[in-house]
């Protein structure tokens, strides 16, 4: 599995989201999507998941335009986690996880087959939601429902697995186990998985491809150690930083913005 | 843990299927036999319930029970159609205080059945012209909330708003017109404002029957577009559920049950509020199990409304009988009170 975005132009009425996106990726190849806030990291991501579309540009699963597929098809193959679900009429967590099941089922058909009850089983035992999934899900603290809607992602056993900001609310702990199991199912299953994220020590971690993103447009592209570099980042980001190296890793220190608040 | 949690779902439903089961087939049977002529709730049973097995009991009982088996059967299908239109109501604005009642399309309805019987009063001869005329009141009023909610800002207590006002407004045009009707179909027009399932005639029972059970299994079979539903519109995307079309598709089924039970037993508010939140409850907010669960509560609130007008009318020996949607109220309208004081400050 691979995907390729060509060309890819979005707008929002009359702004312009994205310019002239193109990359590639290929399966087990953790990417992480990095850039500031407004530089479309998550319109990237809902463009690949068909949630947004294009107004130029195409996106190619395995040499298939996605446009082409049916809603049904795309909902076996791609996940896109949503960091906003509603959760107004109360339901359980469980109740939430059967759902993610059903792109694999038979719409119209009753029963709950046993297999899929014990990948809801798996999955949740290793997130550590195991005791939750009879808690409703207005009930949850913002790190549990983070858990349950990677859950859910993992749960619906997806191709193509898109990830907006795993790693908010999560505490240190889960930042670490959750993105290290992602990275493990992803290259055991052959998963795309691209993960939009604001943190760039996570990304140097678990990152095999970093893209950089400003402005609707892609600035670098690379493995963590050639994009993560003081001149991109300053230039992106538009804050002095330095770069450690700790255990052969780079780590990101933010030092000072370049332009005040006020003074400009 | 996610297994035995299921089988546990599974288990209530089932429990919860059969105890409400008996308790409408108990309430149905005290309905009938509550009347101006007592009869005795066994020889009821077997009358109604025993009579497929070649069971015969004595010739007054059985004639007595006939006749008052339409007047338990309408209350019993207007309140599982009430409910059903009440659930799917809360799930598509995913609002938990919906209810056809509150969102103004109960009175839309019952505004075009009065308009109807004033410009073409051989209308009310044909259950289904009523029917008819009523679903497009109810389309009418589920199109005026949801527009006028969304002036408002979309939220939920902008629907809210916007539904009690719309509700307000017709429910006073239908008091005009239905007081002018008052002339040309000679019965007090309470019984249409506020319901009464004392005047559904046998052979119009077929048309409120069949589309409910009809519409139910409908429901039924798309469980899960509605569970999908629940989470949002670009959620049931994901999952390959277009959200428009379940939206479209729930607001006219919930649309035509409120309108069938409008042309039969006039406005009954709150039953459609509290039954799913019962349901929901009882085993959870997955449809599977809550359509049926819903509906059969909906059935026994209302049956018990209905023993609760009957009573009250042989006990305060006033003329007429009070309308069922009084009753419903008064049980109701502090349920929506608690669910006030409980969500909307959250």
């Amino acid at each position: 599995m691979r995907i390729i975005v060509e060309g890819l132009e979005v707008w929002y009425n009359s702004t312009q989201a994205l310019r002239n996106v193109t990359f590639e990726v290929r399966e087990g190849e953790m990417t992480y999507v990095i850039g500031p806030n407004g530089a479309g990291k998550s319109t990237l991501l809902k463009t690949i998941a068909s949630i947004v579309k294009p107004r130029v540009g195409a996106v190619y699963i395995d040499g298939k335009l996605l446009s082409r597929l049916s809603p049904r098809e795309l909902g076996k193959i791609i996940v896109y986690v949503d960091p906003q679900i509603s959760k107004t009429i109360p339901s359980t967590v469980l109740e939430f996880l059967l759902t993610a099941r059903y792109p694999h089922q038979n719409t119209l058909g009753f029963s709950m087959p046993r297999q899929d009850l014990e990948v809801i089983e798996n999955v949740s035992k290793q997130l550590n939601i195991d005791h939750l999934l009879s808690r409703r899900l207005d009930q949850l603290s913002s790190g549990e429902l983070q858990r349950v809607l990677i859950a859910r992602a993992l749960v619906q056993r997806p191709k193509v697995l898109l990830l907006d900001e795993p790693s908010a609310f999560l505490d240190l702990r889960y930042r670490l186990e959750i993105l290290d199991y992602i990275k493990m199912v992803a290259k055991a299953n052959r998963i795309v998985c691209i993960v939009a994220i604001h943190d760039l020590y996570l990304a140097s971690l678990y990152a095999d491809k970093v893209v950089v993103i400003n402005n609707g447009e892609i600035v670098a592209v690379g493995t963590p150690g050639e994009v993560l570099k003081e001149d991109i980042l300053e230039r992106v980001y538009r804050v002095r930083i330095s770069l450690l190296s700790i255990n052969g890793r780079r780590v990101v220190i933010p030092l000072e913005p370049i332009e005040r608040i006020g003074l400009r | 843990m996610a297994l035995p949690l299921y089988e546990r779902r599974v288990k209530h439903f089932f429990i919860s299927l059969t105890s409400l089961t008996m308790l409408i087939v108990f309430a149905f049977t005290l309905s009938i036999s509550i009347g101006p002529a007592m009869l005795s709730p066994v020889k009821v049973f077997q009358a109604i319930f025993l009579k497929p097995f070649g069971h015969t009991v004595e010739g007054n009982v059985e004639v007595i029970s006939m006749l008052r088996l339409s007047r338990a059967l309408a209350s019993l299908f207007c309140g599982a159609s009430l409910a059903l239109a009440g659930l799917l109501m809360q799930t598509i604005t995913r609002n938990p205080l919906a209810d056809p009642y509150i969102f103004g399309l109960s009175s839309t309805a019952l505004t075009a059945v009065a308009l109807g019987v004033i410009l073409a009063p051989n209308l009310m001869v044909h259950k289904v012209y009523v029917v008819l005329v009523s679903f497009l009141g109810a389309m009418t009023g589920y199109i005026l909330t949801l527009s006028l909610s969304k002036l408002g800002g979309g939220s939920s207590l902008a629907m809210v708003l916007a539904g009690i006002a719309i509700a307000s407004l017709f429910s006073g045009v239908s008091h005009i017109l239905l007081y002018i009707v008052q002339q040309v179909v000679k019965t007090p027009y309470v019984y249409m404002l506020m319901g009464s399932a004392a005047t559904v005639l046998q052979r119009d029972l077929q048309f409120l029957a069949f589309p409910t059970m009809l519409l139910a299994v409908l429901t039924l079979a798309f469980f899960k577009p509605l569970n999908a539903y629940l989470y949002g519109d670009e959620y049931a995307k994901q999952l390959g559920f277009s959200p428009t079309l379940v939206r479209d598709l729930a607001a006219f089924v919930a649309a035509l049950l409120t309108a069938i039970t409008i042309s039969f037993v006039g406005i009954v508010g709150f039953v459609g509020l509290a039954a799913p939140h019962i349901a929901r409850f009882l085993v959870g907010s997955d449809h599977k199990f809550s359509t049926p669960i819903t509906m059969l509560v909906g059935a026994l609130i209302t049956l018990l409304a209905d023993i609760v007008v009957k009573l009250v009318s042989m006990f305060a020996g006033a003329v007429g009988e009070l309308p069922l949607g009084v009753v419903t109220a008064v049980i109701g309208a502090p349920f929506l009170v608690y669910l006030i004081i409980k969500k909307v400050r959250e």
